[in-house]
This record gives structure tokens, sequence and C-alpha cells, in this order.
């Protein structure tokens, strides 16, 4: 390129971040220059290739969550002095009712072992500090924070956080607890199934058994129905053919008595 | 209708986790993409995403709105970047595939693209990405801004610290290697011979 000036010039044409003046100025110059014609063509040519360069597409799916064993160790040493444990107790006993009560609850087997989630849980991240499936079907990518982190308003959400703390600081026994009411529940509601298939095939066998005598019992009158009827065409037919014979003899002797007297 | 990114960093200022992790599904890829041009490594890449997002959140609070959330993010990630280079002391790593894999490839190609074309593309990219890791970290920084993320050299000077006519420079001189280490490799005969 001709000097500095037009070296700057050339990318900012290059780019098209350039005022109409300018971008007449390096127009001109381009259509003079066979030099910088040149360089503009190769520098416009390796844009074109960096345009080939793609970045690989990995899962992200970050989010940030509260970490709840970060805020529960914080919050308990300024707070374990405020808060009567009572109404430590009666608020997570109450927060816990209301989310077990309100949410759906799922149980997941995975290598980690069981685990409870609800309804809730899935939109409040902060609610357990596991991990959850990402919005977009991906695997989550959390970013655990203590809750005083980020220069939040923390007062404004300060209600809130007391009854996340009672309930996180009772989350692992309402785990358990949760864990192993949802397997005794599982195994009365098996025991249920199988009582209910039960009774369902005994009553489905005599319904069976029914239906049949009632074919069988239909089928014998239909037989019978037939048999008289076909009887009855037996006899009709033995009249017919009495009526027949007796014609045939009354035609046979008025033949034989025409012939007589005829001689 | 979606919320705006300023809507939503109101609202994260506020204490809304979501709002905030909204901002994070809108804007985890051009960073990663960013962090990986700038570092050219995949694991971390995403380890700067990841680091970027978390500090993001922590200096909410200082966020005043005089610059984009997006330009914030972005000289985040770049402060992050650049504590990477210097702490590793290395260049970047341009990752590429030891093969090409047509099974592969058939499945990312564009509709009016064959796969000799693609091959040809994925090729370029490698030598790109070859050539980028040669340059210094300025130079590539530079490239990277405008190039892929589009910002305006205000914007690049402005996130950069530095007078504008050096980021004019910085992309010239970049542009000019690139052009010399592509010319060396076989991707220009390979390029004339497929387009």
């Amino acid at each position: 390129m001709c000097n500095q000036v037009y070296k700057d010039l050339l990318v900012s044409y290059l780019y098209d971040d350039i005022n109409d003046m300018d971008r007449a100025k390096v127009d001109m110059h381009l259509r003079a220059c066979e030099e910088c014609r040149t360089e503009f063509n190769a520098l416009r040519s390796v844009r074109v290739d960096l345009g080939s360069w793609a970045p690989p597409l990995p899962d992200l799916g970050f989010r940030i969550v509260r970490d709840a064993k970060a805020a529960q160790t914080k919050r308990a040493s300024w707070r374990s002095w405020l808060t009567p444990a009572a109404g430590l107790a009666a608020a997570a006993t109450l927060v816990l009712a209301a989310a077990l009560s309100l949410a759906r609850i799922e149980i997941h087997d995975g290598p980690d072992g069981f685990s409870v989630r609800t309804g809730v849980s899935a939109s409040a991240p902060e609610a357990f500090d596991g991990s959850y499936a990402g919005a977009r079907g991906v695997p989550a990518r959390d970013v655990y924070l203590a809750s005083d982190e980020g220069g939040v308003d923390l007062a404004g959400i300060s209600r809130r956080i007391d009854a996340l703390e009672s309930a996180l600081k009772h989350a692992p026994q309402s785990r358990n607890a949760a864990t192993l009411n949802a397997r005794a529940s599982d195994e009365a509601l098996i025991k249920r199934v199988h009582e209910m298939l039960a009774q369902s095939e005994t009553r489905q066998q005599g319904e069976l058994a029914l239906r049949i005598g009632q074919v069988i019992r239909d089928f014998d009158n239909q037989r019978h129905v037939d048999l008289q009827a076909i009887q009855a065409n037996f006899v009709r037919l033995g009249d017919n053919m009495t009526r027949e014979a007796q014609l045939h003899t009354d035609l046979v002797n008025f033949v034989t008595n025409g012939a007589g007297k005829q001689k | 209708m979606a919320s705006t990114d300023e809507e939503l960093v109101a609202r994260s200022i506020g204490g809304d986790l979501d709002s905030f992790n909204q901002l994070v599904l809108r804007w985890e890829r051009p960073i990663y993409a960013l962090a990986y041009r700038v570092i050219g490594r995949e694991e971390d890449a995403r380890d700067v995403c990841q680091e970027t997002f978390l500090r993001a959140f922590r200096a909410l609070g200082g966020f005043k709105g005089q610059a984009k959330f997006s330009s914030w993010l972005y000289r985040i990630t770049l402060n992050l970047c650049r504590d990477w280079i210097r702490r590793e002391r290395r260049q970047p790593l341009a990752q590429t595939p030891e093969g090409v894999d047509l099974v592969e490839l058939a499945g990312e190609a564009e509709d009016t693209e064959s796969i000799e074309e693609l091959v040809a593309r994925k090729e370029i990219g490698a030598a790109v990405a070859k050539a980028m890791a040669l340059l210094p970290e300025e130079q590539r920084t530079a490239i990277v801004l405008k190039e892929y993320h589009g910002l305006t050299f205000q914007e690049i000077a402005d996130m950069l610290d530095c007078p504008l006519s050096t980021v004019k420079t910085r992309l010239y001189q970049g542009l000019t290697v690139l052009r010399r280490q592509l010319e060396r490799s076989n991707v220009t005969r390979l390029k004339d011979h497929h387009v």
C-alpha cells in the first residue's frame, strides 16, 4: 500500500466501516493503483477464508445456581442467634410441606443414587444443589455461587432466602425421608396393582364362563328349533308323497277301468 | 416478546437468577467462540466461558450500563484469555482433526454444498486456525472481534483500551500475515481447484 494512512483506510474500506468521503478516496485510489488493488483483493480473499473457520459446538448449558451448602454455612453464623431453633424448625416444616404438596415430585435413580426433584425446583435452581437437565435438552453445567455473591439485592429477597435456608438445612434428611417414603409407597403400589390385576383376571374369567355358557345355550336352542323345523318338513314331505301316491293309484285305476270298458 | 439484555440485567441486579441465566443462554455461544478463537483450546475456552459468566454475575452490581452488556462480557472474556495466555505461557493451539470423516462431514453440509466443497471448506478452516495461532495476541484479538463478532473499530478500540488507528494497524498487519501463511499452505491451490 502506498502509505500508512492508506493502510488504515484500506482496512476500513475492506470492512465497509468507513465514511463516504474516505470511501470515495479509496475507490479512486484503487482504480489508479494496481499494487493496492492487488493487495485489496488478496485481503478480501483472506476474509473469505476466515469465514471457513468455525469453532466446535460443544454442549455448554451453563447455568448459575446458588451453592446451598455455602449459603447455609455463611448465613448460619449470623442468624443462629437471631432465629430461635423452634421457629427455624417450624419454618422448615412449613416450607417442606408446601413444597411437597404443591410440586410434582420426580424421583431419579442415577449414578449418584436416588435424588428427588420437584416441579418447582426445575424452575428455581436455587432450591437444591443437584444438577438439572438444561433447557435445551442438554446436560446442564451449573456454576455454583455462594448466595451473597454478585452484589444482588439480598434485602429484597431476604424472606425467600430464609425459607430456602431452612429448607436446605433439612434437605438431606428430607430427601432421604422422601426416598424411603417413595420406596414404601412404591411397594404398596405394586402390591395394590397385583391385587387389582388378580381381581380383574378373576372377574374376566367369570364373565368369560358366563358368555360361553350363554353361547352354548343359544346354540342348543337354535339346534332344537332347527330339528323341529326339519321334522315338520319331513312330515309335510311324507304327506305330499302319500298324496302323490294316491293320485297315481287313482290314475292307474282309471286307466285300467277305461281299458276294460273298451274291451 | 423476548426481553432485552438491559431488561434482563436490571432484573438480575434485583436478584432474579433466572434472568441472568437467560443472559447466559443468549451469550454463551458467542463468548465460547471468542474464547476458543483467541486461545484455541476447546476445554480451556469452555472454562474461560464459564468463568466469564461467573465474574459477570459477581460484578453485576457494578455494571452501570455505560457499555453494552455484550461488550462488557467480551471485555471480561478477553481479560481472562489474556490471563490464560500469560499463565500458560504458550501460543494458542490450533486444534484440527487429523483426518476427515466424510460421513460426519456429510451431516454438516449445507444444502447447496457438495461434499468436495465441504471438505475444502474444512481444510481451509484448519489452515486458518493454524495461521491465526501464529499471530500475536493483539492482532488475533482484533481480527476475531472484527471478523467474527462484527464490532466496529471504535468498539474494539474501547474494549482494548487503544487508539482507533492501532486497531486498524493490528488488523492490517494480522491480515497480511494470514495472507502470506495461507498462500504458503496448500489451501490456496485447493481452493482454486474447487472454486
